[in-house]
């Protein structure tokens, strides 16, 4: 550990990472970096085991050996700002079906910014991007009385609602339509120009999103 | 922090309502049964009194923690607190909300049943019903926090509701015992400072690490 810290890596790195699930090895002592302003992309096999190594970056899923850094300081280090930096997009869509639309929305944006911004700003915010994302006029609408793509939308809403520097996204351009699927790989451009750090799986390639990098996972 | 948790499952539950009704409604149905089912005699009822009430409370709190952290857990919200917030207040909330929902009302009802149960038979005052919203008082939140424990250590487990029961009825037993013999000795007209002081005891140290617990729990959980 003090070797690498020797070293900098600005972003997030993972040093010597070995990541299982259900006590069989999916990944040994692997070392990725993403860097500050690069989109990453992370492709592999169903069952290869994207989600547990996105899981682990995250701080959800501890591995079995190795440290994931932010900064050059261990993610879980409460200096190191992690949990205020990143936005993890999984698969399940993590809104509550009894909120609406714009209460499961600001609800997020609140607990990110800590109460430093006021509703009705918020609300601003969350009616231009509900049209953009051609929802508009939805907020008032409880969440279970969505279709899946368009629950899958409202989800994508939080990467505008709320200031990061990291995204980790599971599959996000999956369900989406070509116009939302356009809307989202501007806005991860943006991101990226912003100095954000993006990793993304996909199992198609996706035409709109040019990547700095890619990376594998593999079964044995 | 603590306060914007506590707005959303505050909300969630007010339309989710029926789920909330069901604890309060077992727990009026229970003790309303017992007069039809043993005597409607008063000095019968109120010698069961406190037995029966807390003992209701208990199994009503019980059949409440089922839905603790289960539908967070299930449609991936508990992951984002988890990523957002530090786990000790994100159980602190729940906990908090769990039992303004279901303590709470189990705390104000409970005069209703003491009334059924003729728990102030033979004395002109009510002093035997504040002792026993006192002792509620005093015990739910324990409940609260112990099951709150045993919920987030299980979450994992699908069906984790019998495996809850058996993991923490045994921490419940303490909290019944001094509840109930709480009211026992205010019905005895004895002094009852002693077992209000062990609820209290019982309450301070379950606050200082149940939290703590079920955090820790959760992340565990969830990784």
């Amino acid at each position: 550990m003090s070797q690498s810290q020797d070293i900098q890596f600005d972003g997030l790195y993972a040093h010597e990472l070995t990541v299982s699930r259900s006590e069989q090895i999916l990944l040994e002592d692997a070392d990725l970096h993403l860097a500050p302003s690069t989109i990453t992309y992370l492709y592999g096999e169903n069952g290869a085991g994207k989600t547990s190594l996105m899981r682990c970056l995250a701080g959800l899923l501890q591995p079995e050996h190795g440290t994931v850094y932010w900064n050059n300081k261990p993610i879980n280090h409460p200096e190191s700002g992690f949990c205020s930096d990143l936005i993890f997009l999984a698969h399940s869509l993590s809104m509550k079906n009894e909120l609406t639309i714009a209460e499961n929305l600001a609800f997020y944006a609140q607990l990110r910014l800590k109460d430093r911004v006021t509703t009705t700003v918020l609300k601003t915010q969350i009616s231009q991007v509900l049209i953009d994302l051609g929802i508009g006029g939805l907020e008032r609408r409880m969440f279970a009385e969505l279709s899946a793509g368009q629950q899958h939308k409202v989800a994508l809403a939080r990467l505008v609602l709320e200031p990061a520097k990291i995204w980790i996204l599971d599959e996000p351009f999956v369900n989406l339509d070509h116009k939302t699927r356009g809307w989202l790989a501007a806005k991860t451009l943006e991101f990226k120009k912003q100095g954000g750090t993006v990793l993304f799986t996909s199992h198609h390639h996706i035409d709109e999103l040019p990547v700095d990098q890619k990376v594998g996972v593999e079964h044995e | 922090m603590i306060l914007t948790l506590l707005k959303r499952e505050l909300k969630v539950a007010r339309r989710n309502w029926i789920g909330l009704a069901i604890p309060l409604l077992f727990f009026i149905i229970v003790v309303s049964l017992f007069p039809f089912a043993v005597s409607p005699e008063a000095p019968v009822l109120q010698q069961l009194a406190p037995g029966v009430i807390w003992v209701a409370a208990l199994l009503a709190m019980l059949l409440s923690l089922e839905q603790f952290y289960r539908s967070d857990y299930q449609d991936g919200s508990l992951e984002q607190l988890l990523l957002m917030s530090s786990p000790t207040s994100v159980a602190i909330s729940k906990i908090l909300a769990h039992w303004l929902l279901t303590g709470l009302p189990l705390v104000v009802l409970s005069p209703l049943l003491g009334v059924l149960m003729q728990i102030n038979h033979g004395v002109e005052h009510s002093a035997h019903t504040w002792v026993l919203m006192l002792s509620l008082v005093l015990g739910t939140p324990t409940l609260c926090l112990l099951g709150a424990v045993g919920m987030s250590l299980t979450l994992a487990a699908s069906r984790n509701g019998l495996l809850v029961s058996i993991l923490i009825i045994p921490l419940y037993v303490p909290v019944l015992i001094f509840g109930a013999s709480t009211v026992t000795a205010s019905l005895e007209n004895m002094r009852y400072n002693g077992e209000l002081a062990i609820l209290g005891a019982f309450l301070l140290i379950a606050i200082v690490f149940a939290p703590f617990a079920s955090g820790r729990a959760l992340k565990i959980s969830v990784g």
